[in-house]
């Protein structure tokens, strides 16, 4: 049996549908809708009473080339899955000159140029997805790459800093059994357009060359698989400023430095 | 004359393919509906551009929704022209021309569209939507003209019933004891002929 209040609120079924109801009274009804089986029967069936409605007033055919249209927008809005590795350049521009050839093809006129418009700016939509989930990847497999890096047991930290300043900083995971380094960069300003960073080796008392690195905008960078001279004796890693491709000897001031433990 | 099972059938089959990425089961949604989707969308709209154009805009984001279409909450017919009406009701609200859909309404006269052909739709399923707009023109005038009124402005206006009760200076109680009573009497003659019966 209903009680008075479920009466009342049965009422509301075909304002409901019809979404005639006051914000309260609707979200009132769906919570009453949520726990009566027989209410959402009853709003199924309004459901389909008001779907009927608009067969009431006059016939409206489509015209025959609304088909084509549909076809097209549909086409236009496919949800393509999004895909981890880089796409090739020239495939946004192919995809978009393709649909625009459907799209002129079947003579829509300013239509066809206003779907080519917001095709291109889905496309770029994608285009700029992919960069992110590209961005995601590729900190998913660096952070791997610290983990086996920093997990190993024959690897040393050592930490470059920049004197009296304590903001950007450099880590070297250095696997000493296979002489190869992981250097993880922490908040290291860009370098000005033409200068990269590189690191340096201290062997001997002598800066040998090592790799040279760019950072992101954030700051951060890493370079995997970086030899470590197995000769002589280092005592410490450091990095410079250099003009892009690196130097043979250091151009500029020592920015970060740090001590090697003996191996 | 009412669906049978089958062509229910179909309709759901139709809408997990398009869910599962294939373009034509839209294509022949289109074919299916297109003409209820239009019909909606010119009574909520009033005018023949902005028609098309919701009729485009819902069969996308039918496309879009299809892997989320619960065969449970109706039919495939009623969640097009609910998409369909919602889209409409969106435009007119957009554009801010509810005076002029009423004095379309008012002098609404026949439209070049009324008379094109209509190549999408087979014979069987033309007469069958013949039938269909006869019977609910019939269940439509059986009302008395104040419950007819007060469902067309929910529907097809987007009213919400305070807002009927104001534009026609009728209390509040009296605007949803037509709608109710009103879309009683609907869902009793119309019930036979739903897009898909309700189990």
């Amino acid at each position: 049996m209903s009680t008075p209040d479920d009466t009342e609120l049965r009422d509301l079924a075909a304002a409901y549908v019809l979404g005639a109801l006051a914000p309260e009274e609707a979200r009132a009804f769906e919570a009453y809708l949520a726990s009566s089986p027989e209410a959402r029967r009853e709003v199924a069936e309004y459901r389909e009473t008001a779907a009927l409605l608009a067969l009431g007033g006059d016939e409206r055919r489509p015209p025959p080339e609304l088909r084509a249209r549909v076809q097209a927008a549909v086409a236009a809005t496919r949800e393509r899955p999004l895909r981890v590795e880089r796409r090739s350049p020239w495939r946004p521009i192919a995809w978009v000159g393709l649909a625009a050839a459907v799209l002129a093809a079947v003579g829509l006129g300013a239509r066809t140029r206003s779907l080519g418009r917001e095709l291109a700016a889905r496309d770029s939509t994608i285009a700029e997805l992919e960069r992110r989930v590209d961005e995601l990847g590729q900190g998913v497999f660096d952070r791997d790459a610290i983990l086996a890096a920093v997990l190993s047991r024959d690897v040393r930290l050592v930490q470059l800093t920049a004197s009296g300043n304590p903001d950007p900083a450099i880590q070297i995971f250095w696997d000493t059994a296979r002489n190869t380094a992981l250097v993880n960069a922490i908040r290291l300003k860009p370098p000005p357009t033409g200068r990269t960073y590189q690191l340096w080796w201290i062997r001997d008392g002598k800066p040998v060359p090592s790799v040279t690195f760019d950072v992101r905008p954030d700051g951060a960078g890493l370079v995997r698989g970086v030899s470590v001279p197995s000769d002589g004796v280092l005592s410490a890693a450091a990095v410079t400023e250099e003009p892009s491709g690196g130097s043979q000897q250091p151009t500029s001031p020592i920015l970060l430095v740090g001590t090697l433990p003996k191996s | 004359m009412p669906s049978g099972p089958h062509l229910s059938a179909v309709d759901s089959e139709l809408v997990a393919r398009a869910g599962a990425g294939d373009e034509r089961a839209m294509t022949d949604l289109y074919d299916r509906y297109g003409s209820v989707v239009y019909t909606v969308a010119y009574r909520v709209v009033g005018e023949r551009a902005d028609a098309e154009e919701v009729v485009v805009e819902a069969f996308a984001q039918a496309w879009r929704d299809a892997g989320r279409f619960e065969a449970a909450r109706g039919s495939v017919a009623a969640w097009l022209t609910m998409i369909a009406r919602s889209r409409a009701l969106d435009l007119v609200r957009a554009r801010g021309r509810r005076e002029r859909l009423m004095a379309s309404a008012a002098g609404a006269g026949p439209d070049a569209s009324a008379s094109a052909a209509d190549p999408a739709a087979n014979p069987a399923e033309r007469t069958e939507q013949d039938e269909r707009r006869r019977i609910v023109r019939q269940a439509m005038e059986s009302l008395s003209p104040p419950q007819r009124q007060a469902i067309e402005m929910a529907y097809f206006e987007g009213l919400s019933q305070s807002e009927i009760a104001e534009r026609l200076g009728e209390p509040l109680g009296t605007v949803k004891t037509r709608v109710r009573l009103g879309m009683q009497k609907l869902r009793e003659s119309l019930r036979p002929y739903f897009f898909e019966p309700v189990i």
